[in-house]
């Protein structure tokens, strides 16, 4: 019955990925207004606080809050540091980071509304038969700090500063400001009040912006590219802090003798981790991983890539699975028989 | 694009240091009808409670329940936490309103005052929210029977909402706990606005709150973030019935925001948008040359 409705590990993904599209952007509409106080802070996903009918709240929203209006102000004011102030702070954290460390980064590749959507522009796009941009190496390692950056900064640095009173109130949620899934769930709700920017002051006029131009630039390279937001998401950064110490893990074997590193894993991952082609072990795990499972699905050699759980696999490698799954989608996410065009080098005389 | 992103996130950096140093706002007061320790101007007979904060941040903060227009020595605070203790409270009126502390569970709280006189009952009701983490799901506090008339909001903005200018509210009229269908429901705004509602035949009414805000040229720099909802007003909805010889009048107040759209521009954010979508265009090109190679090498993984 399950083999029949869900054929292969990506069918099942992308069946979770709609469900928890659902929940996530009209779940306060489907199970109560109220939902969204319960769930909150315990998907680690771009479920945004500013979607009405959501049944979520990112947890990023709640760690600018409490950086600016808690610790930011105890910092400030100095002789509040205490439990009382950093307590809440840790909770919310805590929680996140225990829904974390029993799916580790899944919560990116199957739950995250602005995935899925990201995932489903893409296939938009292989219907208009665009082509596909592939980071090489010396692209992504450039592309890699800036998600630490856009963590740093817009979700820890600014808020932080504001509720210190260093930098304005207006930057006590930056990220949210710029962040696409802002604009995207809310417009999914057919709620248009988020792409409009804010004109008080120009430092909101300024996020706006940003934000604007970026959901903009999302939404167009999306049909070119897999996942461009993930790969400067700091959700992607602040998941990668505790990576390893979950039981749900990605792991390549390290068999010499089994894996000939064709570079059909590199291929098939939306993320363009080449070290999953290259490396064995842990470096194999790559931060940027959002176990999507696509690089044990696409690899042709029996158990050299595994997804487990304390240890067990919940999905392995096989040729012949492989055989089967090529059939029908390449690699790259096109169809079979569809041609992704690959874009030419750069022509020599 | 690496480029373009890396720049995009330096030049937010500095956008800090133009900061002056505003007071900070409270997600608490969007939800519920707080107001400022000033002195309140009459917009309307009828009763209200109003929530004041005082204290100069959260660890020190204060919530006094003001009454206006309904005379009361006592006054009843419900928490959403009703398996608790303390989910009923009765607050004693002293100098300045009721002290409501906040409990360790926070969460949404419908405070309650009652004047009783001979043959009228005069009931004032709002909610406040200590939102300093999610809540339980307030229903069933709001359901509870607590005075014979009641109105009571379905739903009340949750955090990160509050009510807004050209939204429509479902509110649900009853009566000894039995909805009441054809009852006239006025709502008169702090902006001077009044209205006249009828609930339907389960006893409900969508109130949609006028947009009566007068216009702002501009927002004052540097005033918080605010989530769009810095300005504010009041409203109160009251109904009243005759039943059994007495006259019961009931009345909820809270405080609602501008329009949506508000302080927002729909023309910048589809200008930036377009923008953004243009800056990303070229990556949709597709070139001649490009068309042959992928089925040979898909072909050729088929063969590994």
């Amino acid at each position: 019955m399950l083999k029949t409705l869900f054929p292969t590990l990506g069918r099942f993904r992308f069946t979770v990925q709609i469900i928890m599209l659902f929940v996530t952007v009209y779940g306060g509409a489907l199970l109560g207004s109220y939902t969204v106080d319960r769930i909150s802070q315990a998907l680690p996903s771009l479920s945004c606080a500013y979607d009405k009918m959501t049944g979520d709240h990112c947890i990023l929203i709640v760690n600018q809050h409490q950086l600016h209006h808690r610790v930011g102000e105890a910092l400030a004011n100095a002789k509040d540091i205490t439990l009382k102030v950093f307590i809440p702070t840790l909770m919310s954290v805590g929680i996140f980071f225990m829904f974390f460390f029993f799916l580790n980064k899944a919560f990116c590749g199957w739950v995250c509304p602005l995935g899925t959507v990201q995932e489903l522009l893409r296939k938009i796009g292989l219907f208009f038969n665009r082509p596909l941009h592939q980071f090489d190496p010396g692209n992504v390692g450039r592309v890699r700090p800036v998600k630490w950056m856009m963590l740093l900064v817009l979700v820890l640095g600014l808020p932080l500063l504001a509720g210190m009173g260093v930098a304005s109130n207006e930057l006590g949620d930056p990220f949210c400001q710029v962040c696409p899934s802002r604009i995207v769930t809310t417009l999914l709700t057919a709620d248009t009040e988020q792409i409009a920017v804010r004109t008080g002051t120009n430092i909101n006029f300024f996020l706006g912006a940003l934000g604007n131009a970026m959901f903009g630039f999302m939404i167009i390279a999306a049909l070119a590219v897999r996942q461009p937001f993930c790969r400067i998401c700091p959700l992607l950064s602040w998941n990668a802090l505790f990576q390893k110490l979950s039981p749900m893990k990605l792991v390549k074997v390290d068999a010499h003798e089994k894996c000939a590193k064709c570079g059909v894993c590199e291929n098939a991952c939306p993320m363009d981790i080449h070290e999953i082609g290259t490396e064995f072990g842990r470096k194999a795990f790559h931060e940027d991983c959002t176990l999507c499972g696509r690089c044990a699905e696409y690899c042709p050699d029996d158990g050299v890539i595994q997804i487990k759980f304390f240890g067990i696999p919940l999905f392995k490698s096989s040729r012949d699975y492989y055989k089967a799954r090529v059939k029908h989608e390449s690699p790259e996410g096109a169809p079979k028989k569809r041609v992704i065009p690959i874009l030419p080098k750069p022509a020599s005389n | 694009m690496l480029r373009k992103a890396i720049c995009l996130v330096c030049l937010a950096l500095p956008a800090s240091l133009w900061a002056v140093m505003p007071p900070a706002h409270d997600h608490a007061a969007m939800t519920s009808g707080q107001v400022s320790m000033q002195q309140p101007r009459e917009w309307t007979a009828y009763p209200l409670l109003k929530p004041r904060m005082s204290g100069s941040n959260r660890t020190n903060q204060v919530i006094t329940v003001v009454p206006q227009n309904i005379v009361t020595a006592l006054f009843d605070a419900y928490s959403n936490n009703l398996q608790e203790a303390d989910a009923h409270r009765q607050l004693p009126m002293e100098m300045a309103g009721a002290r409501l502390d906040k409990p360790a569970t926070e969460g949404f709280h419908l405070l309650t005052a009652r004047e009783e006189q001979a043959d009228k009952v005069r009931v004032a009701s709002t909610v406040h929210f200590f939102g300093e983490r999610g809540a339980k799901n307030p229903t069933a506090m709001f359901m509870l029977q607590k005075n014979e008339l009641e109105i009571i909001p379905q739903p009340y903005p949750r955090e990160h909402s509050r009510y807004r200018a050209n939204g429509a509210w479902q509110f649900l009229v009853r009566f000894n706990g039995q909805p009441l269908a054809n009852q006239k429901v006025v709502l008169e705004t702090s902006n001077d606005s009044r209205q006249e509602f009828l609930t339907d035949a389960e006893g409900k009414v969508a109130v949609r709150i006028p947009d009566d805000f007068r216009p702002v040229a501009e927002q004052a720099q540097g005033a918080g973030h605010d989530h769009g909802m810095r300005r504010g007003a009041d409203l109160v909805l009251a109904v009243e019935r005759a039943e059994a010889g007495k006259t019961y009048l009931t009345a909820f107040n809270s405080s609602y925001g501008p329009d949506a759209f508000d302080g927002r521009s729909l023309g910048w954010g589809l200008g930036f948008t377009l923008l953004g979508m243009l800056g990303a265009a070229p990556l949709l090109r597709r070139k001649q040359k490009a068309e042959a190679a992928p089925v040979a090498a898909d072909d050729k993984k088929e063969e590994v």
